[in-house]
């Protein structure tokens, strides 16, 4: 490029960029309909817009997002399971890398915490792992949807909704309990069920860090002057954090509760054994003390 | 029943209908294959690592064995090389006897033969000094000149 041809192009950005801050601040915003509070509190609660799921109930947006997400890994499993898995090589290339890479760590993370029951774990926490990270990141894309009111609403993550976080966190508990059922019976129950405020904290850990992240952006979306360059850090980066944090500690926790109420306790030795031992022993002392 | 924080049993458990969903998608489409491909080729490196160790237990094994045919084969080359030295030995201590008997033999022989040469050149001048003295005791007494006798005595004795 020639010094002459950059020059004209630096011009055009400039004038561009000056042209936009004009525009913004000569015109102003559009008066609010609503205040902060009652941003803040719509973030959290979604209580006043509510989107019809298809047309059977009115529902937060999050469902709506869960779904969408799903949807997406849905296609995009079709199309690795149809047109990259077969294909898959002993020496793999950089995509079939990252797969494998993402199954070995789930996998590991399952036999790790849990080397006696693991297969199950390993399939599950690898859904909500992958569920956590591509639907936090899924709220990056700003997909729009109609609310019952007409109104046009940015879907969030899924696990920005309360529901959606209880749901998670009271599945993982339900897998958690499966696996205590499955190896130690009405004892796995009771280990289970002794922490039993695991799917509440479960639950609001996920949604107190993906809320934290919404209402940061939420109020730097809410004033105009903060709506340049900063977005950029603060939502993607806290998005990305939570997503990658939050399907970690998620995915971590689980398979340690796992683990811990799948591992099979020791038979404890039969008492009468011991009687006859100690008779054994004593006999033979006295033997001894005979000889 | 009205529960605070906008939860909703409805919800949850259409949040909990889409897991349950995801859940299948992920396990049918991308675990369990991908999961399915990993042991595959986990197992056929285990299966080359199993060839090869097995391989080379085997060589280990050959190594052996021909290194115990090595030692086997020095002991039998030591143990030839000693009787090839040993009957090399024997034979010159046999070649060297010979000689010697054969050379005390010639000695003997040479010794014998030069004994009777003697004898015999001793036994001829005696006859001839015999016959010399008997030659010159007959012209003595036959009254021949004694110069002459002399010089025939000393001419026989020249030849």
């Amino acid at each position: 490029m020639s010094k002459k041809r950059k020059c004209i192009s630096a011009v055009v950005f400039g004038v561009i960029i000056v042209l936009l801050l004009i525009g913004i601040f000569a015109i102003g915003a559009e008066q609010r309909a609503e205040t902060i509070r009652e941003t803040m509190k719509d973030a959290v609660l979604h209580e006043s817009v509510k989107i019809s799921f298809l047309g059977i109930k009115d529902v937060n947006p999050a469902v709506i997002s869960a779904y969408v997400v799903t949807g997406i890994i849905f296609v995009f499993a079709l199309i690795v399971r149809i047109f990259f898995i077969p294909k898959f090589k002993i020496i793999p290339g950089k995509f079939q890398m990252l797969l494998e890479e993402a199954v070995g760590m789930f996998d590991g993370l399952a036999k790790g915490n849990s080397p006696h029951r693991n297969s199950f774990l390993g399939a599950y926490i690898f859904t909500a792992g992958g569920y956590i990270f591509i639907g936090t990141l899924f709220e990056l894309l700003g997909v729009q949807a109609i609310s019952v009111s007409g109104h046009p609403v940015s879907l969030p993550a899924p696990l920005a909704d309360i529901n959606g976080a209880i749901s998670l966190g009271v599945l993982s508990y339900t897998v958690i309990l499966s696996g205590g059922i499955v190896s130690n019976g009405i004892k796995g129950v009771f280990m289970t069920l002794k922490d039993f405020s695991l799917p509440i904290s479960m639950s609001f850990r996920l949604f107190g860090a993906l809320l934290s992240g919404a209402l940061v952006t939420e109020l730097v979306y809410y004033s105009t002057a903060l709506s340049f360059v900063l977005p950029v850090f603060v939502a993607v980066l806290f998005t990305l954090l939570h997503a990658l944090i939050q399907a970690y500690v998620l995915t971590m926790l689980t398979s340690i509760f796992y683990g811990e109420v799948s591992e099979k306790s020791p038979p404890k030795p039969p008492k009468e054994k011991k009687k006859k031992d100690r008779q054994t022993k004593t006999n033979d002392r006295t033997f001894e003390v005979v000889a | 029943m009205n529960i605070p924080l906008n939860i909703d049993w409805q919800q949850i458990l259409l949040h909990m209908l889409n897991l349950v969903i995801l859940f299948a998608i992920m396990y049918f489409l991308l675990y369990k294959p991908i999961k399915a491909f990993m042991e595959k080729r986990a197992d056929y490196y285990k299966d080359i690592d199993e060839k090869a160790k097995a391989k080379l237990a085997e060589s280990e094994q050959l190594k052996a064995e021909y290194e115990q045919k090595l030692v086997s084969a020095d002991e039998e080359i030591a143990a030839n090389k000693a009787k090839a030295m040993k009957e090399a030995s024997k034979s010159r201590q046999e070649m060297l006897d010979g000689a010697k008997a054969q050379g005390d033999e010639i000695i003997a022989t040479a010794k014998k033969k030069a004994s009777e040469e003697h004898d015999r050149i001793l036994s001829e001048t005696q006859k001839e000094i015999t016959d010399m003295i008997a030659v010159a005791t007959s012209k003595i007494v036959g009254g021949e000149d004694v110069s002459d006798s002399f010089d025939t005595f000393l001419k026989a004795a020249g030849k």
